[in-house]
């Protein structure tokens, strides 16, 4: 079965970091938000509301056309797979910048991207519902 | 882990030094920061003092369960002479953890305006001139950027500047290190702000475990009712049901029922004015309750319409100020609330020392030991909160002599004008807001940092309600809660979880952490910090014995009715003599030696 992630209430966020360090743990058996595929933002002050992130599993990902080496695959259902033999951890970052949303991180340890593998964690640990997980039609 | 950093601040320098030994027997928060206070400052130095630290330290579980969120300051205390003692939420706890740091240490003092910036192993002290005088509020926005991982900044505002004994400081927008002057400290260190951005890991031994573990506590607070009111209205629910129990303190304690009471209840608030509710990382709860506060752009904006409102600020609020700049100055006038808590918010003022200043201020006017000489014209009325914005800021601004007694506490300023009997102060810390009984105003003398969070006193009062409690029960109860909420509190558990945190779940959490323990052994890491803080508090001067009561605990109305002295001395006598006979010496020998001889145990 395919799974799809979407933040679909973005407003309801208390910033609690929940689905960030689920992630963390769920990915890398660890605490550490940066090493996660969710992200939660603010612009400027905290008075301003959170906006949290997530991979939106593009048909057409410009973060896979944008790899020299044809290292993220695009998948039929939308988003991308990681072929980690043709991944050098290039520090031009092309993968990352080209996501208008940012969405995508490199892995400081292992020195990959972090594709979210749609386990559902950051909607499971998410108190107020932002997430929306489903299955794929 | 286990690293503690230091940061001089005369020296612009920063080093950083392991310490095992601390944190594998007192685990973090103020577990390691009792021993750090000691060790780090020398017996009588002034708390202003380029000598006098400062120590931020963790909880030790901090980012690896929910709820734990907090981080302990310990530093001396301008206000009390003594122990300063203070707990924030906020992202500062992750932040420093995930930078690599357990505690943050700050010695030293620079002779400009300097700001602490941190970015994991990156540590700067940095130029601040051109944030001194501005707004915490303000101090965030600015430093405040897109970083990976988290990011706090806390700040002190001018009232920390102006060396305010009860001066706080600001973190991340809507938290507090609150009561004991922590502001002022920064003030006087010419420590603007500090900034922490940890993009680091707290490395996992059992990650499966801990995972395990993660779901079913989360699952507890999130859809038990244990925490649930801390979400919903929040502590500010406590207005109505301590005014139905006839124990909201109102007219400076003179009245314990509040005829406003609904209209500035926590249920009123979620109604007119409740905007957002937000959390510290780590927690799902969100208990922070931010309110809209509205006004109106200047009238010549306007051309004399006043409804229309232009300028929009978000102000937390929750039981405590509630009281103390509400029910007890009897405000009832939700905006009028929030501005009094917001303009304590810009200035960096403690807003329950500013309340019990404020109502002492009113009914000192109306006994005529103050004058309008004294006040620069100002008359202080209840609910005239006008005046009241008035009197804070000239209070920061030490505008005259009377001003500046305020501004150092009111045993300074009762000592000078009179009025103790309605000083509504204990170890020169205000009053929290319950007029529930004894185990209340007990458990904020005998508390180290002097506050209902040491002990939960408030909570015996209304068990009391229906069974008899003796003054020795109560002693008993006092000494148990402070010795288990250290144990909590150095875990960076948050005061609203100690229901999901009980003795048994944390000796399986630590567990999983590779640390054995019993509810017994843990009780007796409790006690031991609390020895520590105490010893820490009678090196600088404290003596129990010594501290006063305000006489108007004695005629307020209570629950219980009115309050009797003997047994207020009765439940001290018990918990000096209980604490004594577990080898803390709480006063000097021949004192101590005196007192037995009459004691009736």
């Amino acid at each position: 079965m395919r799974f799809r992630i979407e933040v679909v209430r973005p407003e309801r966020c208390i910033g609690c970091y929940s689905c960030v360090y689920a992630c963390s743990r769920h990915l890398f058996n660890t605490v550490d938000p940066s090493r996660t595929a969710v992200f939660l933002r603010t612009e400027g002050s905290l008075a301003n509301p959170f906006m949290p992130v997530t991979c939106r599993f593009c048909k057409t990902p410009e973060c896979a056309e944008a790899c020299p080496k044809d290292a993220l695959q695009p998948l039929p259902e939308g988003g991308i797979m990681l072929i980690t033999s043709r991944c050098e951890g290039c520090e031009t970052f092309d993968c990352i910048t080209a996501c208008a949303i940012r969405a995508l991180a490199l892995d400081k340890k292992t020195k990959f991207p972090v594709i979210c593998d749609k386990c559902g964690d950051c909607a499971k640990y998410c108190p107020h519902n932002v997430f929306k997980y489903e299955e794929m039609k | 882990m286990n690293s503690i950093l230091y940061v001089d601040l005369t020296e612009r320098s920063s080093k950083v030094i392991e310490r095992p030994d601390l944190f594998s027997k007192y685990l973090g928060g103020p577990g390691v920061a009792s021993k750090l206070i000691i060790e780090e400052t020398k017996p009588g130095t002034d708390p202003f003092s380029p000598e006098s630290p400062i120590i931020f330290a963790a909880g030790y579980l901090v980012g690896i369960f929910p709820c734990m969120v907090k981080t302990v300051a310990m530093f001396k205390s301008p206000l009390t002479k003594n122990l300063g003692e203070s707990y924030s939420g906020g992202h500062l706890a992750s932040a420093l953890r995930f930078a690599g740091y357990d505690v943050l240490v700050v010695h030293g003092a620079s002779e400009n305006p300097v700001m602490i910036k941190i970015v994991d192993d990156d540590v700067k002290v940095e130029r601040a001139d051109s944030l001194w005088g501005l707004s915490p509020l303000d101090v965030e926005k600015t430093l405040r950027e897109h970083y990976e991982g988290i990011q706090s900044v806390i700040s002190c505002g001018r009232a920390g500047e102006r060396l305010i004994y009860y001066g706080n400081v600001i973190v991340d927008r809507f938290h507090h290190f609150g009561r004991l002057g922590l502001g002022a400290i920064f003030g006087s260190k010419k420590l603007k702000a500090i900034s922490i951005n940890g993009t680091g890991e707290i490395p996992l031994e059992d990650p499966l475990a801990v995972k395990e573990m993660y779901k079913k506590l989360y699952d507890e607070v999130v859809n038990s009712e244990n925490m649930l009111k801390y979400h919903n209205l929040g502590t500010s629910a406590n207005v109505l049901e301590l005014n139905e129990r006839g124990a909201l303190p109102s007219r400076n304690f003179k009245e314990s029922r509040f005829r406003g009471a609904e209209r500035i209840s926590g249920e009123a608030m979620a109604e007119s004015s409740l905007e957002r509710k937000i959390s510290c990382p780590g927690c799902p709860v969100a208990c922070i309750h931010l309110a809209e506060l509205k006004t109106g752009f200047a009238p010549e904006h306007e051309k004399g319409r006043k409804e229309i409102f232009s300028e929009k600020v978000l102000v937390p609020y929750n039981y405590e100020p509630m009281y103390a700049l509400g029910s007890n100055l009897l405000i009832n006038e939700p905006s009028h609330l929030l501005r009094l808590i917001y303009r304590c918010e810009c200035l960096g003022l403690d807003a329950m020392m500013v309340g019990t200043v404020l109502a002492w201020v009113t009914e000192a006017f109306e006994e005529g030991i103050i004058n309008l000489d004294d006040t620069l014209g100002i008359e202080p009325r209840w609910s005239d909160v006008g005046a009241y914005l008035q009197i804070i800021d000239n209070m920061v601004d030490l505008k005259n002599p009377f001003y500046t007694k305020l501004a150092q506490g009111l045993d300074v300023a009762s000592e000078k004008y009179g009025g103790e009997e309605f000083a509504m102060i204990v170890g020169r810390n205000g009053l929290a807001g319950y007029a529930t009984g004894y185990g209340t105003i007990a458990g904020q003398l005998v508390g180290a940092r002097h506050s209902h969070l040491s002990n939960s006193g408030y909570s015996i009062d209304q068990m009391a309600l229906n069974q008899p409690i003796g003054p020795e029960q109560i002693a008993k109860f006092l000494i148990n809660q402070e010795d288990w909420l250290y144990v909590l509190y150095s875990l960076g558990t948050c005061y609203f979880a100690r229901k999901i945190y009980t003795k048994e779940v944390v000796c399986e959490v630590l567990k999983i952490m590779g640390i054995d323990q019993t509810p017994e052994g843990l009780m007796q890491l409790g006690k031991e910090i609390f020895h520590n803080l105490y010893k820490f508090k009678i090196q600088e001067g404290f003596e129990l014995t010594d501290q006063k009561i305000p006489g108007r605990v004695y005629s307020m109305q209570t629950p219980h009715k009115k309050l009797d002295a003997e047994k207020m001395q009765s439940i001290i006598k018990f918990y000096i003599h209980k604490r004594e006979s577990e080898g803390l010496q709480l006063r000097p020998e021949e004192k101590a030696l005196k007192e037995l001889l009459s004691f009736e145990g």
